[in-house]
């Protein structure tokens, strides 16, 4: 009998993957800014000055030298604030969107392997959660537990995680009948081991890319509760507020409503477009 | 024999019955039993329930199915007395699978050399290091050149033919007393069929392990078994010697699905399918057996 080779391991060109890379390159930039804001912020976020208010952004006649996206009604520059107003955005996301994960595919594991009572019992609870209007539920999340980010992070939490209770358990369902988990079984795999080594592997490119569209709701999310003042105190920068109060000025000062609203559409973008482009990294059968 | 008393059959499925929620019997009295070292072909029309048979054994039935009656003994041991995780250790202990469908029956996600090596780990309580060895040289048996590389690839690298390979080392790696082979060459292509059909004959006469061989291929019959039970609606039709089943069939049904089998030696011989006048007969049959059956439970 001939033997047999393994077909060698398909090597792909390394074509730059733009999916990946320029959403990469812009949170990058996000994160850098946040994190190292005090430095790179050019004025005081908080410093409010009325010789300066409404001054455009620098390409624009008018402008002042050092304030390059302009300034707002009260003086403030736009850019420093844009700057702090990313750590309060980048923290939300990431750490609402983590709970809120961890809490959802749990769920959805355990309901789509475990069926039966569990199933029935979780997804219930998932339709009847879906049945409230999200903003409203989180409008009344807060207003019972105060402003104040630990609100607006247990109200993403627990407004969303029947999104990824909802696709894992599906996704699961579908592993789940796949003959490799008879295999482990036969293997002598008790059914918790099944879940975890067999069947989580494969369901997990799908729960990074919830978590990384999640991270971009997340951040929606605060900028909705910060617009309707119900996250930190008005006076902090965060791209909500920054919004809310651009409104006000948008038919001769535009460049404070518009900026902010530029980065919180790049910012969301670009977790959903990661998230696609890392399932596809990450998904061996994809690949 | 006279020796089963010291040494018991390697399975015995004693009258089991296997039911829809329902009430609707799949399996109807099913009987039969393997010797240690022995080949049977479960042999079948697609829906006689004869994949059901290994499931049941091996404990992987669908959850909506159950064991309504009857006794599943590996080794002389009663796996239906058994709690669920004793009976999961003592399958896992003494019996494999060599599965039909090589492309779902691998974890895409996983690397092929823990997928062989976990279970000897778990549960033989093997070293890593053993466990690792014998996955190769089983490898090495089942004709895959570069053995470690396979070990470090995912599933989809692989061809279906090799897939199939690993699976059939992977099945004989614990040296099970009983493999369960469920229609492992009908997701081949054919000239890929016969090369695994006697990869597994060739292991399993090494081996002496005893087979349980599922296939609704009368041509597979003859290459592989030593006992053929031939299945209709769940229900045995006939239980015999291979050589007696071509050369004396006595039941109409096996004769007819001798005469369906197409021959490469006879070509010109028109198609013969098994009679719709047989299959209704044997239908009412059924149909009289479970009122009956029904009859006698209420």
């Amino acid at each position: 009998m001939a033997d047999i080779t393994a077909a060698a391991p398909r090597r792909r060109a390394r074509r730059l993957n733009l999916r990946l890379w320029l959403p990469l390159l812009w949170l990058g930039t996000v994160a850098l800014a946040a994190l190292f804001a005090p430095l790179v912020a050019p004025h005081d976020p908080l410093m409010q000055d009325l010789m300066l208010e409404r001054l455009p952004p620098s390409f624009m006649a008018g402008s002042e030298p050092g304030y390059w996206l302009g300034t707002d009604s009260l003086g403030r520059d736009v850019l420093s604030r844009m700057i702090h107003g990313a750590r309060i955005a980048l923290f939300v996301s990431v750490i609402a969107a983590a709970t809120t994960c961890l809490f959802g595919s749990a769920l959805g594991l355990v309901a789509g392997f475990f069926g039966g009572w569990w199933d029935r019992v979780i997804s219930r609870l998932v339709d009847i959660w879906m049945a409230f209007p999200p903003v409203l539920f989180a409008v009344l999340l807060v207003a019972v537990m105060g402003t104040g980010l630990t609100s607006v992070i247990a109200a993403i939490a627990l407004i969303d995680w029947t999104r990824f209770a909802r696709v894992i358990r599906a996704e699961t369902m579908v592993q789940a009948r796949m003959d490799y988990v008879d295999s482990a079984r036969i293997g002598g795999a008790r059914r918790l081991a099944t879940l975890i080594s067999e069947i989580l592997p494969n369901v997990l490119p799908s729960i990074i890319a919830l978590l990384m569209l999640e991270m971009g709701i997340a951040v929606i999310v605060e900028a909705i509760l910060s617009f309707v003042n119900l996250s930190i105190s008005s006076d902090d920068p965060t791209w909500g507020s920054m919004i809310a109060e651009g409104r006000n000025a948008i038919h001769f000062a535009w460049w404070v409503l518009l900026f902010p609203l530029i980065a919180l559409f790049l910012t969301v973008l670009s977790f959903s477009t990661l998230g696609e482009g890392l399932k596809q990294r990450f998904d061996p059968v994809l690949q | 024999m006279t020796g089963s008393q010291t040494h018991p059959n390697t399975l015995d499925v004693m009258q089991l019955n296997i039911a829809l929620p329902n009430g609707h019997r799949l399996l109807r009295d099913v009987s039969l039993s393997l010797r240690p070292g022995e080949v049977r072909v479960l042999v079948g029309e697609s829906g006689a329930g004869k994949s059901m048979i290994g499931k049941a054994v091996l404990g992987i039935l669908p959850q909506n199915l159950k064991v309504t009656e009857g006794e599943i003994l590996l080794e002389g041991q009663h796996l239906n007395a058994m709690t669920p995780w004793t009976r999961r250790k003592t399958v896992a202990q003494s019996a494999a699978l060599i599965p039909q469908d090589p492309l779902t029956a691998l974890n895409p996600a996983r690397r092929i050399g823990p997928q062989i090596t976990d279970p000897l780990v778990r549960i033989h309580g093997w070293s890593r290091t053993k466990a690792r060895e014998t996955a190769l040289a089983l490898l090495d048996r089942v004709h895959i050149r570069d053995p470690k590389r396979v070990m470090e690839s995912y599933p989809h690298e692989l061809s279906g033919g090799m897939r199939q390979r690993v699976l059939i080392a992977a099945a004989f790696a614990p040296s099970p007393r009983l493999i369960v082979a469920d229609e492992p060459t009908t997701a081949l292509d054919v000239t890929v069929q016969k090369q695994i059909l006697r990869l597994i004959r060739e292991l399993q006469q090494e081996t002496a392990t005893a087979v349980l061989f599922v296939t609704h291929d009368m041509g597979v019959v003859a290459k592989v078994s030593q006992q053929v039970t031939v299945l209709f609606a769940g229900k045995v039709m006939e239980d015999a010697p291979t050589e007696r089943i071509f050369t004396d069939p006595r039941h109409p049904y096996t004769r007819a699905l001798i005469a369906a089998t197409p021959s490469y030696a006879d070509l010109d011989r028109p198609f013969s399918p098994v009679p719709q006048a047989l299959i209704a007969e044997l239908q009412d049959d059924i149909v009289r057996d479970d009122a009956r059956h029904q009859g006698g439970a209420r």
